[in-house]
Parts: structure tokens; C-alpha cells; sequence
């Protein structure tokens, strides 16, 4: 018994959750004036980029992956 | 009409039920499909828990609550009589210099005091003295969450770093306008002059009912306005006026200009 997701199936995942997250984070902006909506907007931000943040490690990993291997 | 999110709770925990069920079920039955729906239930489920909306209040009650201690002002102001102009005294002016007081002549063209005679009125909410009055602005606790979501007071920023700084804390961090423009501009004689232009404030609503400000109540302006000055003075270190309040498109838009004093 083991977690059936591979790392680059964790890797998609974190990459379709955070478009997700940051297009809506980006579009409930108050720059946009988009201010009835009733949640933490600066949370939901933050949020998007630790998400984006862990994508982009998953490619960096993979990426000294491609380079180290012989 | 502002909708509430108030089923986000029992939303978030069947969503982590049903998540943590399908992952469990996933690693025993090894199905990659399972997993990923009990992941991104589990995830979904923490940041709806997460992104829970602060305690709000119907703007209906903050206009009632807003409304009787301006008016309560602008009363106190006429019944006085006071002639000369408002100005916002900076923090050498007292010992503590997170205070902020509004200083108001009761002539016109009257100096400012000295600190030493503001300093022994500093502690009074309100206090009378034969040359003027000293008094808390009504932008005072604006201002201290300004400070507070801006991590440092406005002693220790300048004008520049404001310039920079309020726009995003009024739109981005506390919602409190639509648009915040600053602008600083310097005349011939040397003197600063600050124009704010502030786009659908939270209360443009209230001060469409409320009565007409008389020339002094408008000299000490409504919380923003008054919040930006104390900003001004801090930032600046020198005595600030607020020369000119104009509302346009029913409140909607308010634009106001600050004079820095030199000494």
C-alpha cells in the first residue's frame, strides 16, 4: 500500500490549482472593483503564489533532474 | 447587494470528510483517479475554511453609527463661534508623539501655540484655552489602523513613502475607497500643497443625507480626508491645513487639498 500519485502527478496538480487560484485572485481584485464579495481577498492571494511557489519547485526539480541524469 | 458566504463552514467540513475518505479509500485500492479527487477535495475544503470572510458589518448600521458624532461636531463647532483656521499639529507638539490633535483659533491669523502650552492640554479629549481650541480629530482611529496595516507609523515614513503606500492600503488593504489618487505640488513660494482625489469612499452614502458642513467642520474634514491629514502631518513633520473639500457625483468622488505650513 503507498500513495498512488507519482511526484509529477503531484507536480499537474499544483500547476492546474494554482491558474486556478491566481486568475481568481486576480479577477475578485479590488482593482477591478470587484468588492462584494465576502472573502479574504489578501489570504486567497496568498495563497495562489505559496501554490505557484510549489509548482515552480516541482520544475526546478525536474529540471536538475534532466541536467544531473547521465 | 452584498452576499454572504455563511454555509462555507459545513461546506468546508463535508469536503474534508468526503476528501479524506477518498484519499484513504485511494491508497488502499491504489487508484491515482481517488486520489486526485480526494486531494483536491481536502485542498478545497482547508481554503474555503481558510479564506472565511472577517466579521462584516451591515453598512446601514455604520452609517447610523457614523452619522450622529459628525453631526455632533459640526453642532459643538458652531455653537462655539470659532473663527480661524483649523490646523493639524504634528507629533513635536506633544510629549507623546502618537498623539494627534487639530488646533482651531478663535480668530483668524492667530499663531499657532507653542508646544509647551499644547502639551499641558494634551490628555483632554477636548480642551478650550483662551486663544483656541484643541481637539481629537475625527480621523484619529482611521489612522492607527492605516498604521497598523501599514506594519509602521507615519513618523517614520515620508511624503514620498505615503505617496507610494495609502493608495494601496485604502483600495487594496482595507477596501476602504474605489481609488485613492495623491498628488504633491510645490508653488512659487516654496510652500507644499497636497491634493487627494478618493473615488467611491464607504461612506459616500451617509454624508448624501447628512446636513451641510459649515466652513470650519469642512476645514477639519470627514474621517478619510481628516485620516489622510494626520497621515500628512506625521509624515511630514509640520502643521497641516485642509484648504478645500469638494464632493462631486453625489459623494461619490471627493476631492481634497492639503497645505503643508512651514514654521
Amino acid at each position: 500500500m503507498g500513495f498512488p500519485l507519482t511526484f509529477w502527478d503531484i507536480s499537474l496538480w499544483l500547476a492546474v490549482t494554482a491558474i486556478i487560484l491566481l486568475i481568481t485572485s486576480e479577477l475578485i481584485s479590488p482593482y477591478y472593483g470587484k468588492t462584494n464579495i465576502l472573502i479574504n481577498k489578501k489570504r486567497l492571494r496568498n495563497v495562489s503564489l505559496i501554490v505557484s511557489t510549489l509548482f515552480l519547485i516541482t520544475v526546478a526539480i525536474r529540471i536538475a533532474t534532466i541536467i544531473t541524469s547521465p | 447587494m452584498r452576499m454572504k458566504i455563511g454555509f462555507a463552514q459545513p461546506v468546508s467540513i463535508i469536503m474534508l470528510t468526503l476528501g479524506t475518505i477518498a484519499l484513504t479509500t485511494s491508497i488502499m485500492f491504489i487508484s491515482t483517479i481517488l486520489a486526485f479527487i480526494g486531494l483536491g477535495l481536502v485542498f478545497w475544503g482547508v481554503i474555503l475554511l481558510y479564506i472565511r470572510p472577517e466579521e462584516y458589518t451591515k453598512k446601514i448600521l455604520l452609517e447610523a453609527a457614523l452619522s450622529p458624532s459628525l453631526a455632533t461636531l459640526n453642532q459643538m463647532i458652531q455653537e462655539f463661534s470659532y473663527k480661524g483656521d483649523v490646523t493639524y499639529l504634528p507629533p513635536k507638539y506633544f510629549t507623546d508623539p502618537e498623539t494627534t490633535k487639530i488646533y482651531i483659533s478663535k480668530d483668524k491669523d492667530t499663531s499657532l501655540p507653542t508646544p509647551e502650552q499644547v502639551q499641558k492640554y494634551e490628555n483632554q479629549p477636548v480642551a478650550r484655552t483662551p486663544r483656541g481650541m484643541l481637539l481629537t480629530p475625527p480621523g484619529i482611529q482611521l489612522s492607527r489602523l492605516l498604521e497598523k496595516s501599514l506594519g509602521t507609523t507615519f513618523i517614520r515614513t515620508d511624503l514620498k513613502n505615503l505617496q507610494q503606500n495609502l493608495p494601496k492600503l485604502f483600495i487594496e488593504n482595507l477596501e476602504i475607497a474605489e481609488n485613492l489618487e495623491i498628488r504633491a505640488e510645490d508653488d512659487i513660494t516654496k510652500s507644499t500643497t497636497i491634493y487627494a482625489k478618493i473615488t467611491k469612499p464607504f461612506y459616500a452614502d451617509t454624508f448624501k443625507e447628512a446636513e451641510e458642513p459649515s466652513q470650519l467642520t469642512a476645514s477639519i474634514g470627514d474621517p478619510i480626508c481628516s485620516a489622510i491629514a494626520i497621515a500628512i502631518t506625521k509624515a511630514t513633520g509640520k502643521p497641516v491645513r485642509i484648504t478645500d473639500t469638494k464632493s462631486f457625483e453625489d459623494g461619490n468622488t471627493i476631492e481634497a487639498s492639503y497645505e503643508i505650513i512651514e514654521e
